[in-house]
């Protein structure tokens, strides 16, 4: 077994990392169970003590979920409902015990194809915020998750942080999770959108997102395209077709067929919308 | 010692806990964390062992290189094949009270392996981590032969067994010419049905932690539903004397029939105490706890014929199942069809197909929980045929009598099961047409099946207890394995001294006290329940005569056919304002104790003349998601004859639990099979899915009346399998109610039902 490092000041574990490679744990959840029955050979990076990397608030225009926010914090704290997509995300991440441990940004940087809070994050233009003892640098999340359990941090690097920008007036989002089971459950397939309306009642600016349905979840820009300009009614979500979803790769596993999990991603790209409408 | 049966007191007049709803006495134990399990007893010096796995499924290990394991600091030995103590050549000696016929499985015992994942070594440290670390190191190597582990494969080959394992009787002969009468048949189903693996995925691991006492004796805290079970096999497998050996097993989180077979920790555990001169505990881990017994993957063919009139003219129900290359387990999984409907061409047939895989092992309500389904839903789906009301089609097709053995019941009271389950369910306003109700996106179905499930009864000993300080003492080595022995007992005891329930303490588990079966089939109130009523009559006995010959005859002439026990007194029935308390009787006699032991034994001869069964009606609501194929159960109510019920509380708790499990059945519950390497994939919790909270809607028990004098002198049934039996076949129709489309392979998954969904709107 490698070294242990719980450092309380992000300086020291910045050092840490400059110093070589260490696997990062914050809440453990994802790391833990993929190392069942194996050593941790290499040295590890526990940042739980960092205070500093804890909180949630709105500065200046963005929501900043700290690198230790879990997602019982973000499920609790008092944010305006342009969240509540994300939010209503945190309560289908495992179970509230794995909420209460499970950070959004491990999540993120555990980069799963089917990491609940990612479609989120994607459909709210997030960035993530990733420092190393040269700096800050910060990426777009969807630049950020290159592949299955892939991601552009580099090994000198902590992320530290999400960020999210503010959007326009009467903003609001919505989240679908299909499991096999109602909870405890990983996800077959999911969908997130996040609305900006028009003054005029149409749909200004939209973005959707589905995940697990490839190797990273992806927007879909082309039906992003298309629902803009269109009035913000309970037909908007009709308007939705399977070739919007053509940019998806879905495979076949023991949760369910590639063939299915394209049919229920349209539907659940259909409800996300819907539910976006209904909220008018 | 033989106890004459007699209709007790207790069946005319309850006493002060027969039939109340009480909550279980060893509950403030369990949820105060003071209840300790198997992997729980710690004692000073205790060392650890960690089992190693085989990486493949059939063959031979050609090497084992245990060095590196042995030079982690903490590891102590590493057993294997090679280097492991003397053990039992007969096969006889490896047999436990569960065993079917056939060769049981030997931990360590040479270089074959049989069955993925198969324990290959044990490695013992000083710590738990060592242990496992020292396992990781152990560096194995095979010599892999080719394997099959797919039913669908070999189901050609499949043999008839025969009478393989006590309380699973081969199928009866056939009846009439059931070929001829289904080509006759105006109305016909001919389908085949698909279940899949099980496994019993208690919450608590199997464990032993056994303690090396200073003489050189054992004391086994084993995970177990027997532990004679466990004692009796440990001393035949090792060669020890009864009393070198006790098994302690007061609290099980948790079996569904895992524990009905000594598993290999205890193995392990034993041979490594034994060997060591310490004491050892082994515990699986969950991936290992899919390495035994499993419930049996099951291909049927069910082919029913009617008349118009929904008269059942012929009835084919044909399974195949999964058994091991080593023993025969059977699970008869169709004679229940033939035993719930009248018909007069009948063949029942049930065959074997060896694989390389563990030996099955029952799950609740084995054979049942898997038959039962098939000829449920094959109803169903005549019933629609029929155009027939599914509950008056079963009906229709009534039988007071057991066909397959042309027996009355001792009693069945199935028709009020179905009459007080539709009443509650609101049955009467189901629209016949599927797809007919919806609400929005969601399909809304309604379906029915019924359950059975067998009335068993095995001998057993227990032992009361009772001081002059009125304190009462029950024993027997049964096992609470969640189901609330303890509170039944308890109640049983006191209904029958006229006692308090808190004056009485009941003790279990344990291979010292008098002797019980395994705690399995739903026997144990029948069972140990007439051994507890009867050593306590003999306590009441004693009682009564002291009371009879006490100085100044304050009950005055009164014989003790006049008398009771209220209150803790003793009384007279005709005037119960005339009692003595029950320390003055005691104490005027001169004992400070009355002790009794008794055995309850069956009553075979009449028992042999009647089929015993429990029966339940079953009623699903689901809700399915038009989109996406999503089925949840809004609804059940379950409506059960089971005799007298000791507890409604406990009793609703085993019904509600069958309920949930079975709803697992219907909908989630599968253990995936990789049949290129011939191991299940999905060996851990988070893959294997059992239903969560939010799976689980309503659920509505119904006790229907039953008075049965047969069964035993509680005529209690016992509720621990009945529960599940008709639930997934109720679900299963339901979704087709709900949709139109028929899944014929469990579970019900949501990409199955939208498939059935997507073909019907291309139709
Ligand atoms: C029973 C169970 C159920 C689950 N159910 C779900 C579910 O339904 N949906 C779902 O999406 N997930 C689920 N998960 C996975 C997991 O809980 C979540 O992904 C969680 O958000 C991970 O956060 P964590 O803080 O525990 O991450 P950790 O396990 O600590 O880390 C995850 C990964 O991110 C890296 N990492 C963490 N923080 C940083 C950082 N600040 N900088 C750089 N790298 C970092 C780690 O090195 C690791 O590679 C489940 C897990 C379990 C055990």
């Amino acid at each position: 077994m490698g070294r242990y490092h719980r450092p309380l000041a992000l300086a020291d574990a910045l050092a840490t990392l400059a110093g070589g490679p260490a696997t990062v744990v914050a809440g453990g959840t994802d790391v833990f169970p993929a190392r069942l029955g194996r050593p941790f050979a290499e040295d590890v990076l526990d940042i739980t003590g960092i205070t500093a990397l804890k909180g949630i608030g709105l500065d200046g225009g963005w929501l900043r979920i700290g690198a230790l926010a879990t997602w019982s914090e973000l499920a609790q704290a008092p944010l305006p409902p342009w969240l509540d997509g994300i939010r209503r995300a945190a309560r289908e991440v495992g179970g509230v015990q794995i909420q209460n441990a499970g950070t959004v940004v491990g999540n993120l940087c555990n980069a799963s194809p089917a990491a609940d809070g990612v479609p989120s994050l994607l459909a709210l233009d997030a960035e993530v915020e990733l420092a190393s003892s040269a700096g800050l640098r910060r990426i777009p999340v969807a630049e950020f998750v290159l592949g299955n359990r892939r991601t552009a941090r580099r090994p000198e690097e902590l992320a530290t942080a999400l960020l999210i920008p503010e959007p326009g007036p009467g903003a609001r989002s919505s989240f679908e999770k299909l499991g096999a089971r109602r909870y405890l459950v990983i996800s077959i397939a999911m969908a997130a959108a996040v609305l900006e309306p028009a003054a005029d009642g149409t749909v200004g600016r939209i973005r959707v997102a589905v995940g697990a349905c490839g190797p990273v979840a992806r927007r879909l820009p082309a039906l992003e395209a298309a629902l803009r300009g269109l009035p913000l009614g309970p037909d908007l979500a009709g308007t939705v077709t399977p070739a919007h979803l053509d940019g998806l790769s879905p495979i076949d596993d023991v949760r369910g067929t590639a063939e299915y999990r394209r049919e229920a991603a349209l539907v659940l790209v259909r409800r996300a919308i819907r539910t976006l409408t209904e909220q008018a | 010692m033989i106890a004459k049966p007699a209709i007790p007191d207790v069946l005319r007049e309850p006493g002060p806990g027969i039939g109340k709803p009480l909550s279980r006495v060893d509950g403030p134990l369990k949820v105060t964390g003071q209840a300790r399990y198997a992997a729980e007893f710690n004692v000073p010096g205790l060392v650890h062992g960690y089992i190693v796995s085989s990486t493949i499924t059939k063959g031979r290990i050609t090497r084992i290189d245990t060095a590196a394991a042995l030079r982690r600091p903490g590891v102590l030995h590493v057993f294997t094949h090679e280097n492991r103590p003397h053990v039992a050549w007969f096969d006889r000696k490896w047999k436990d009270e569960d065993a079917p016929s056939g060769s049981p499985f030997r931990p360590l015992y040479d270089d074959r392996i049989v069955h993925a994942m198969q324990p290959v070594a044990l490695v013992v440290a000083e710590t738990f981590e060592a242990a496992r670390e020292g396992a990781r190191l152990v560096q194995v190597e095979y010599e892999a032969e080719p394997h099959e582990t797919d039913l669908a494969a070999r189901r050609h080959e499949a043999f008839t067994p025969g009478k393989e394992k006590g309380g699973f009787e081969p199928p009866p002969k056939p009846r009439g010419d059931p070929d001829r009468a289904l080509a006759e048949a105006a109305v016909k189903v001919d389908v085949e049905y698909v279940q899949p693996t099980e496994h019993h995925n208690p919450m608590e691991m199997h464990g032993s932690t056994v303690v090396y006492n200073d003489d050189g004796t054992l004391t086994v805290h084993d995970k177990t539903q027997g532990a004679p079970n466990s004692h009796s096999w440990v001393c035949s497998v090792f060669g020890l004397s009864k009393s070198a050996v006790r098994v302690i097993s007061p609290f099980v989180g948790g079996a569904f029939g895992s524990g009905l077979r000594p598993q290999h920790q205890l193995f392990m555990a034993v041979m490594a105490a034994l060997q060591l001169k310490r004491s050892v505990r082994v515990e699986l881990s969950r991936p290992q706890m899919f390495t035994f017994g499993h419930r049996p993957p099951t291909i049927q063919r069910v082919a029913l014929g009617a008349a118009p009139d929904g008269t059942l003219q012929a009835m084919i129900h044909e399974a195949v199942q999964e058994s091991s290359q080593f023993e025969n387990y059977v699970e008869i999984v169709v004679n229940w069809s033939g035993q719930q409907y009248r018909c007069d061409n009948v063949r029942l047939d049930y065959k074997l197909a060896r694989l390389d895989v563990f030996t099955p092992l029952d799950m609740r309500a084995p054979g049942a929980a898997t038959g039962v389904p098939a000829i449920e839903m094959a109803m169903d789906e005549l019933a629609h045929a029929l155009r027939m009301d599914p509950v008056e089609l079963r009906l229709r097709n009534y039988t007071d009598r057991d066909p397959n053995q042309d027996k009355p019941f001792s009693s069945k009271e199935l028709r009020a099961c179905f009459a007080q389950g539709a009443e509650r369910f609101g049955w009467s306003r189901r629209n016949p047409q599927p797809r007919s109700m919806r609400e929005g996106r969601q399909l809304i179905g309604w379906g029915v099946a019924s359950g059975v499930w067998d009335a068993m009864q095995g001998q057993a000993d227990a032992r009361a207890t009772l001081g002059i300080d009125g304190h009462l003492v029950v024993a027997s080595a049964t096992a609470d394995i969640g189901t609330g022995t303890y509170t039944v007992m308890s109640q049983i005891a006191a209904g029958t001294l006229g006692l308090p329930i808190g004056n009485v303490t009941f003790k279990l588990g344990d291979s010292a006290l008098p002797m019980a079966p395994i705690e399995g089939g739903s026997w144990t109130v029948s069972s140990v329940g007439s051994a507890v009523l009867a050593a306590c009559e003999r306590v009441r006995g004693r009682l009564y005569k002291l009371a009879a010959k006490m100085e100044g005859a304050p009950l005055g002439k009164a014989k003790p056919a006049d008398m009771v026990l209220t209150d803790g007194h003793v009384a007279l029935a005709a005037d119960p304002a005339r009692r003595v308390p029950i320390a003055e009787v005691m104490r005027s006699g001169g004992v400070l104790a009355i002790e009794e032991e008794a055995r309850s034994v069956p009553y075979y001869v009449k028992r042999a003349q009647h089929t015993l069964a429990t029966h339940s009606a079953v009623f699903a609501e689901v809700r399915v998601d038009e989109d996406l194929g999503t089925v949840q159960v809004s609804r059940i109510v379950s409506a059960v004859a089971a005799g007298r019920i000791i507890n409604p509380k406990t009793a609703g708790s085993q019904v509600m639990g069958g309920v949930v499990m079975g709803i697992g059945m219907a909908l989630e519950e599968e253990t995936f099979m990789d049949h290129g390497l011939g191991r299940y994939m999905n060996h851990d919790l988070a893959e294997y899915h059992v239903p969560v909270n939010a799976d689980i809607g309503s659920i509505d028990v119904i006790f229907v009346d039953e008075h049965d004098e047969v069964v035993n002198p509680l005529g209690a049934k016992g509720v621990g399998e009945i529960g599940i039996v008709g639930v997934p076949a109720a679900i299963a129709n339901a979704v087709f109610h709900a949709t139109g489309v028929r899944v014929r392979e469990l579970p019900i998954t949501l990409d199955k039902v939208l498939a059935g969904l997507s073909r019907r709107s291309a139709a």
